[in-house]
């Protein structure tokens, strides 16, 4: 019987990766198809926004799911990478696809000075986070020697030419932001699945009966948070290099802390990709929609869905859809 | 294996325990006995670092008494809470798993079957820890957890509570199948005295968060120490 | 110098009794439901554009403006508890996301039909200066201070001997023992939030009398409930307005020896330091550890 068993789980795994994968590649010529349309270059613009903050949110998902943190301050983190990533190429001269990783890990540095607020029980550490983003904030207008100020930056290098492709056009740009979702969504699927993963989700019910077998709690929810500042931080350093310009209020925006909240839980932030699509259904409604109803003040609509879901649809889009599935799949079996 | 040197334990202005000093060798099986309130759990949670106690701890030769939690699980003290606590929204195998990659810093399937078929819980395996089991299977749980860790001290907290004799006695065996097979030395909470007469080679006796008799089981029952303590409160 | 820093610490005591006021409506709703009501910054503001609303329409002094900020900030506060109060599943963290949805909402709303100009009072009676020896202060922030003064005072009155009172405490520091003695803990929740509501009403008033409002202050306002919690620990009145007399003080301070951009900053550096250097608080209150 155990052998069967082992056999049947082994099974289904395999079976689920391979579904995984085919899911994967899917999207990804999903993804692709506006570029073989030929998508306008506004149309493009709007995406690679669009996946920018797919990105965010997928950082912010990972450390909520994973790490059982709220986040009220990824702004601080998206902040943090654009300027690291921006300052150092145009100051040190360090080549644009090395910065924009670098950005990442100044963000997880940045991230370092939130470590005693982890002490702080759920709620608290929720306020915490709110208040760091605006520190960084603040810093980055008054070290005007560093950052340029209030003023903001505007001469550094944008995106490079890579084997051939021009990163710095629409499509470039897109297909690079485009890979990176990809790659961090399939880190965050293979960390999901690991140990290290299966142990982060006992943690957040039961912490005392998983630090008795061993299990570090408050290591692994740090690295949640240095994870999740370096993927905020790549894609703000991406976002910087794509616009070409920067200031305090812009780089640290509470949108960077709001949008990925409300794109997640959109979506379902419990779920790999409800984030991702949260993101981009969320960007485009703001921008399409939202913005020509009310010009000023229409993240009042923004705030309003994002209460209604977690009121009505607390798992997100991806929640509900899970619950059609396996509706449907119980109707199936008693069928069979 | 286990040497403590005057731990004490304070909450605020009440004193847990005072003053405690005992050492345990490798392959005891010694039962903890004392009323309710004596300290007991308060002792499991000062050894396996759940609380900060003052005093020496000393496991396996290493000062532990400032290591936290986790460090000490994967040094070798594996325990069980009185109130099963698994981990939720896990399977029963998956509960394993991380108490064994984490606290033994190894994966071996065929060692969590094993584990689990030990327990009584192999038909339970994939089911969910926090919603699928009987209570008496959430103790078996505990202890497979432990296990999992592999310790070589194992503290139980009332594992034996609410078993009626019967399924005691077939308890009390499976117990000591556990001892010799995988080699543990093991601390066991316990009210009743046949079963700490039955089980331990020896017992240590906690009143008011004092140490009170250390002896064998017959020494210790009969201490009149120990009997005053007993009768003054199973009566009350 | 010295004169401009006993201005400055005067100046800061005395907003500090209205930060006060904000902290404890964001204690009093913790107390009660385990829950950080993350638009509680934004019921305080939507008070002060109540006071807004009254002077600018018809002429009177904002103080007029109290009976309309109380019923419409304890309309909102209880519409609050209300919504809070239908989350089923992952309470602490849903609550989180809700009420920070319900603050945006408010700060957008507020924008719509205030836009989003900086407003205070414009009664000459009320900024009027008053001399106290050496320091000045506006006559409104007298009065600002002296009413959150006596309002802590009526609220810890209320809290240590009325059956309501010792009713949230008892919610507050055992849910289930107090429901065993016969406490309905939902009408204590809806008590708390209504009162929570009525101290952000008055402070949301003094506020609008003696500083600028914008829609974005709620959420600065919320940051600085927070910061004075931490400083304070949950739990005593005093504590907290002690921690709230800090934060107002350090703000005045930064503003008179370094810049008013800094201002914000200062709170920050303070709340790192007690984070870092004091993890139970200034007064070693426990509540708030994980």
């Amino acid at each position: 019987m155990t052998v069967t068993s082992a056999t049947s789980v082994s099974a289904a795994i395999r079976r689920s990766g391979g579904r995984g994968m085919a899911l994967g590649a899917g999207l990804v010529v999903l993804a692709l198809l506006p570029l073989a349309a030929g998508a306008s270059p506004y149309l493009l613009g709007l995406l690679i926004s669009a996946l920018i903050l797919s990105g965010l949110a997928l950082s912010w998902a990972l450390l909520g799911n994973l790490g059982g943190m709220v986040s009220f301050g990824h702004a601080a983190f998206f902040g943090v990478g654009s300027y690291a990533s921006a300052l150092l190429a145009a100051k040190l001269g360090v080549p644009v696809l090395l910065a924009i990783p670098l950005g990442g890990v100044i963000a997880t540095l940045s991230s370092l000075a939130m470590l005693p607020a982890l002490r702080l029980s759920g709620p608290y550490f929720a306020l915490a986070i709110l208040a760091y983003a605006q520190i960084f904030r603040i810093l980055a207008t008054e070290l005007d020697w560093l950052t340029g100020g209030a003023a903001g930056l505007q001469r550094y290098p944008g995106l490079p030419t890579l084997f051939g492709i021009n990163l710095a056009d629409r499509a470039g740009s897109y297909v690079l932001v485009l890979a990176c979702v990809a790659l961090f969504a399939l880190v965050y699927v293979v960390l999901r699945k690991s140990h290290i993963g299966t142990a982060l989700r006992a943690i957040s019910d039961s912490e005392d009966a998983t630090r008795v077998v061993g299990v570090n709690a408050t290591l692994l929810k740090s690295w949640m948070l240095f994870l999740s500042a370096f993927i905020a931080g790549v894609f703000g350093a991406l976002n910087a290099h794509i616009i070409g310009f920067l200031e305090p209020d812009y780089a640290f925006s509470g949108i960077w802390s709001v949008m990925p909240i409300i794109a997640a839980v959109f979506g379902g932030y419990r779920s790999v990709l409800g984030p991702i699509f949260g993101a981009v259904v969320i960007y485009l409604f703001d921008q399409v929609i939202a913005k020509s109803l009310i010009p000023v003040g229409h993240q009042i609509l923004l705030g309003i869905l994002l209460a209604v879901m977690v009121l009505l649809a607390p798992n997100g889009l991806s929640g509900l859809v899970a619950r059609i599935f396996s509706k449907t799949a119980e109707k199936h079996h008693a069928g069979a | 294996m286990l040497e403590l040197d005057a731990v004490t334990v304070r909450f605020g202005g009440l004193t847990a325990l005072a003053n405690i000093s005992f050492r345990i060798k490798a392959g005891e099986i010694v039962g903890l006995v004392g009323p309710n309130g004596a300290g007991k759990t308060t002792l499991f949670n000062s050894i396996s670092g759940l609380v900060k106690a003052r005093g020496r701890i000393a496991f396996d030769g290493k000062d532990v008494t400032g290591l936290p939690l986790h460090k000490r699980a994967r040094a070798g003290i594996g325990r069980t809470f009185q109130i099963p606590q698994p981990m939720q929204h896990l399977s029963v195998r998956e509960n394993l798993a991380v108490a064994q990659v984490f606290g033994a810093g190894r994966h071996d399937e065929a060692r969590i079957d094993e584990i689990l078929a030990v327990m009584e819980l192999s038909h339970k395996a994939e089911a969910d820890a926090a919603t699928a089991l009987a209570l008496q299977e959430l103790k078996r749980l505990e202890i497979a957890k432990a296990l999992a860790t592999e310790p070589k001290l194992l503290l139980l907290d009332e594992v034996l509570a609410g078993l009626e004799s019967n399924a005691k006695k077939s308890f009390m065996v499976k117990l000591k199948e556990l001892h010799k097979l995988f080699g543990l030395t093991i601390v066991i909470v316990e009210h009743d005295i046949e079963t700490i007469s039955g089980l331990c080679t020896r017992a240590v006796v906690l009143n008011f968060g004092q140490l009170i008799a250390d002896g064998t089981p017959t020494e210790v029952f009969n201490n009149p120490a120990v009997v005053e303590s007993y009768t003054g409160t199973a009566h009350a | 110098m010295t004169e401009l820093i006993l201005q400055a610490l005067f100046s800061g005591v005395l907003i500090g009794g209205v930060y006060a006021l904000v902290a404890l409506g964001l204690a009093l709703a913790f107390g009660a439901m385990r829950i950080i009501n993350l638009a509680h910054g934004e019921l305080v503001l939507l008070a002060a554009y109540m006071a807004y609303l009254v002077e600018s329409r018809t002429g009177l002094d904002p103080y007029f403006a109290i009976p309309l900020a109380l019923v419409v900030v304890g309309a909102a506060s209880w519409a609050l508890f209300l919504l809070v109060d239908k989350i089923q599943d992952h309470r602490e963290l849903n609550s989180l996301i809700l009420t920070f949805a319900i603050g945006i909402i408010l700060t957008n709303a507020i924008l719509l039909i205030f836009a989003s100009d900086m407003r205070t009072t414009s009664s000459p009676a009320l900024q009027d200066a008053v001399s106290l020896g050496d320091v000045f202060a506006m006559r409104g922030e007298i009065i600002a201070f002296v009413l959150s003064v006596v309002l802590m005072g009526v609220l810890w009155w209320w809290l240590k001997s009325s059956w309501y009172g010792r009713a949230v405490r008892a919610v507050s520091s055992n849910r289930n023992a107090a429901r065993l003695m016969g406490i309905n803990p939902a009408r204590i929740e809806t008590v708390s939030f209504l009162v929570a509501g009525a101290l952000a009403a008055f402070a949301g008033v003094a506020l609008y009398t003696m500083s600028v409002v914008q829609p974005a202050t709620g959420h600065a306002l919320t940051v600085k409930a927070f910061i004075i919690t931490v400083l304070a620990g949950v739990g005593s009145i005093p504590g907290v307005f002690l921690g709230a007399v800090l934060l107002g003080v350090t703000e005045a301070l930064t503003v008179t020896l370094a810049s008013s951009a800094l201002q914000e900053l200062a709170g920050m550096v303070l709340f790192l330091l007690v984070l870092f250097l004091l993890p139970n608080g200034l007064f070693g209150a426990r509540a708030r550890r994980g």
